[in-house]
């Protein structure tokens, strides 16, 4: 068995870039020193991820105004709608809201990451919203069913997978929150099987996952191991470490071993014990260790300080009485 | 409730005015500055022109007067603006206050603030981590309630952020800490518990307590939070319960924005509470149907008091005395007993400018006049 660590959505902005960016909102300074300073703050949050030796680097998403925002401004069909909570938490996205059927008119997920130069594709982490998600919480002016905008949304994903896979992104990781939350039934629930199928068609050999949270990854799993990805990770503060079981086929289990709702790091002894109990239980071939959900509900600092208990917890078990 | 039907409140703050903004930093006031000032002293008449201190604002030397004396100012603005406007519990509008989360934390002790956390797009909040047993260094708004107090023409009532919202907006790592093994959600809700009645207990109390010495005896406890998880209402009222267990004075809750019928009954366990202050008005439509929720309180059987609200704050047009009457009696007919009722708007005023928010108090007065001209006609 291998593991894996690694973020698993956004990092929190520094506070240079917290003050640039409302700076620039005030009209204290320019758009070019925002710029430079997005720019450092993302080579800090590489610096990072590959000092603490993560096995795939994101750069933060620091630029991303929230999970939908490159889409709701870059795709047809959307305009960026009112802020919105973002489920139970004291943050918000703007909703976006669909017009009409949604078209994808150019590839806009290449033009949101990083630049090469400072994440190298073939190392990078890619984490785009899943279908489902994406459907389920916009406000839907399209005259078209959930179910077929799931759908629609899992090919129109599919085409930026091919785009990305072509331009040397080989690890995709989907955010589906919403599965978990107010998981699907009935052909809902075939609708994200069915905008899946279109993901991992177009994935063609590149790693993908579904990565869920703020809610019960157990309560849904048979459910998510039909979904066509790679892997599936689930956050360990809302789902019972006894129900988890690996997907099915070898494919990757993910573990959401670091809380994002309180600064309290966790110990990677504790993280490590019960990365344990599960491997020993359900024996995954691989497994991917990260934050259970966005890291950005914290503050930069215990972000960092959080972040530092994947390898520690790694390391202890790659040692001696190693998992698996 | 004795008196007349339908007294009217306010239940959050107001905005403040641009002369109050510039004349906290120091800066003379602008020509709109100046204009405002004068014509809502016409109306009100809130300030002496003759004073030192006010000829020092008007002629642009606010920096005598200082940022405190510039708030009193402000303070004594909204008492007037309120008692003008016809509300039977009147306060300062939360004019010396930018936030009701961070200034009562920091009159605690246990929190430690690391940093910034992105609200949407560029607009950032700070959130304290509690890291140590909660504590209080003083009580807090006592100065406020003082000045209120001392000025007020009508009765004087004080807001104050409840326990629940409180640990809410704050980060868990003592509480969460103490409990042992793997800090999933069965861990989180104990520790989340702790914190609450903690929160509750050592800095909310001892404040409505120093609060209620002063002669506080209508109390607001704000709790925004509420409707953020509704599986948690019972420690919304636990904390409640913690803070406000025998003391004297009559409180109200208010929470805004929530879906009502997810927090109850857990939520109805806040024995202290004599008044539940939500909002209505912001989810009606010709049906009245934004009041339906209240047969939720006949369902549960609870008869205390309901703070209503008729006017919405998140829309510049201003609802018709006749519409406020209409949703009064209709509320009052769901509830069955009108002698339950205050008017208030949904949430403060703050996000309106103050002539609309002027205007809407005034319907909220009216409308609780025509309404109550219909009941004491049909006897």
């Amino acid at each position: 068995m291998t593991i894996h660590t690694s973020l698993t959505g956004p990092f929190p902005r520094s506070e240079p870039l917290v003050a640039a960016t409302r700076d620039l909102d005030r009209g204290r300074t320019s758009a070019e020193a925002v710029e430079a300073r997005f720019v450092e703050a993302e080579r800090e949050v590489v610096a990072l991820e590959r000092r603490l030796g993560l096995d795939a680097v994101t750069g933060g998403y620091l630029r991303w105004a929230d999970l939908f925002r490159p889409f709701a401004e870059g795709w047809r069909g959307f305009t960026v709608g009112p802020v919105t909570r973002w489920f139970e938490t004291n943050t918000f996205y703007r909703q976006p809201i669909l017009h009409a059927p949604p078209e994808r008119v150019a590839p806009v997920v290449r033009a949101a990451l990083p630049p090469s130069s400072v994440v190298e594709p073939s190392r990078a982490k890619v984490v785009l919203p899943g279908p489902f998600t994406f459907a389920g919480l916009l406000d839907n002016r399209s005259g078209e069913t959930r179910e077929a905008l799931t759908h629609r949304f899992g090919r129109l994903l599919a085409e930026e997978v091919r785009d990305l896979h072509a331009a040397g992104y080989t690890t995709i990781q989907f955010q589906e929150p919403l599965l978990v939350v107010a998981p699907p039934t009935g052909p809902l629930a075939e609708a994200a099987v069915a905008a899946y199928k279109s993901i991992g068609a177009a994935a063609d050999g590149a790693r993908t996952m579904v990565w869920t949270y703020f809610g019960d990854g157990a309560a849904v799993e048979p459910l998510l191991h039909r979904l066509a990805v790679g892997g599936i990770g689930v956050d360990l503060a809302e789902t019972e470490v006894d129900r988890v079981h690996a997907p099915p086929d070898h494919r990757a289990l993910g573990l959401g071993c670091l809380d994002p709702r309180t600064t309290l790091s966790e110990d990677p002894a504790e993280v490590a014990r019960v990365v344990r109990e599960i491997v020993h239980r359900v024996h995954p071939r691989e497994v991917w260790l990260g934050p259970g959900g966005p890291l950005d509900l914290l503050p930069a600092e215990p972000a960092a300080r959080k972040l530092h208990v994947l390898p520690a917890a790694k390391q202890l078990l790659d040692g001696p009485g190693a998992a698996g | 409730m004795s008196g007349p039907l339908f007294p009217a409140q306010e239940i959050g703050s107001l905005a403040k005015p641009r002369w109050q903004l510039l004349g906290q930093r120091g800066e003379p006031l602008d020509l709109a500055a100046d204009e405002e000032f004068r014509i809502w002293n016409e109306r009100l008449g809130f300030a002496d022109v003759t004073s030192p201190e006010v000829r020092a604002l008007l002629e642009g030397r606010s920096r005598e007067l200082g940022a405190a004396g510039v708030r009193d100012l402000g303070a004594l603005f909204a008492l007037r603006y309120f008692e003008r406007a016809g509300l039977a519990r009147v306060y300062d509008g939360e004019a010396r206050r930018i936030e009701m989360y961070e200034y009562p934390i920091r009159q605690m002790r246990g929190f430690r603030f690391y940093g910034h956390v992105r609200s949407f797009d560029n607009k950032y909040y700070r959130k304290a981590a509690c890291v140590d047993e909660v504590g209080l260094e003083h009580p807090y708004h006592t100065e406020e309630f003082d000045f209120v107090k001392s000025h007020a023409q009508a009765i004087p009532k004080l807001p104050i952020t409840g326990p629940y919202t409180l640990a809410d907006w704050s980060y868990n790592e003592h509480y969460l800490g103490r409990q042992a093994g793997w800090k999933g959600r069965d861990a989180r809700r104990r520790a989340q518990r702790e914190f609450v009645v903690e929160i509750a207990r050592k800095a909310v109390r001892p404040t409505l307590q120093a609060l209620i010495e002063r002669g506080c005896r209508v109390i607001q406890v704000d709790e925004p939070a509420a409707g953020t998880h509704p599986d948690e209402a019972d420690l919304v009222a636990e904390g409640f319960n913690a803070a406000t267990e025998g003391l004297d004075a009559t409180f109200s809750m208010h929470v805004c924005f929530s879906d009502y019928a997810s927090l109850l009954p857990a939520l109805l366990e806040a024995k202290r509470v004599d008044q539940w202050a939500w909002e209505f008005a912001n989810r009606d439509s010709e049906g009245r149907d934004g009041y339906e929720v209240l047969k939720l309180f006949r369902e549960y059987g609870d008869t205390r008091q309901v703070g209503l609200g008729v006017v919405d704050v998140h829309r510049d047009e201003v609802e018709s005395p006749e519409l406020v009457a209409d949703r009064i009696r209709r509320a009052a007919k769901i509830l069955g007993d009108p002698s339950r009722i205050w008017v208030n708007p949904d949430c403060g005023l703050r996000t309106r400018r103050l002539e609309v928010a002027w205007q809407k108090l005034g319907s909220v007065v009216e409308g609780a006049r025509l309404a109550r001209a219909d009941f004491e006609r049909a006897g």
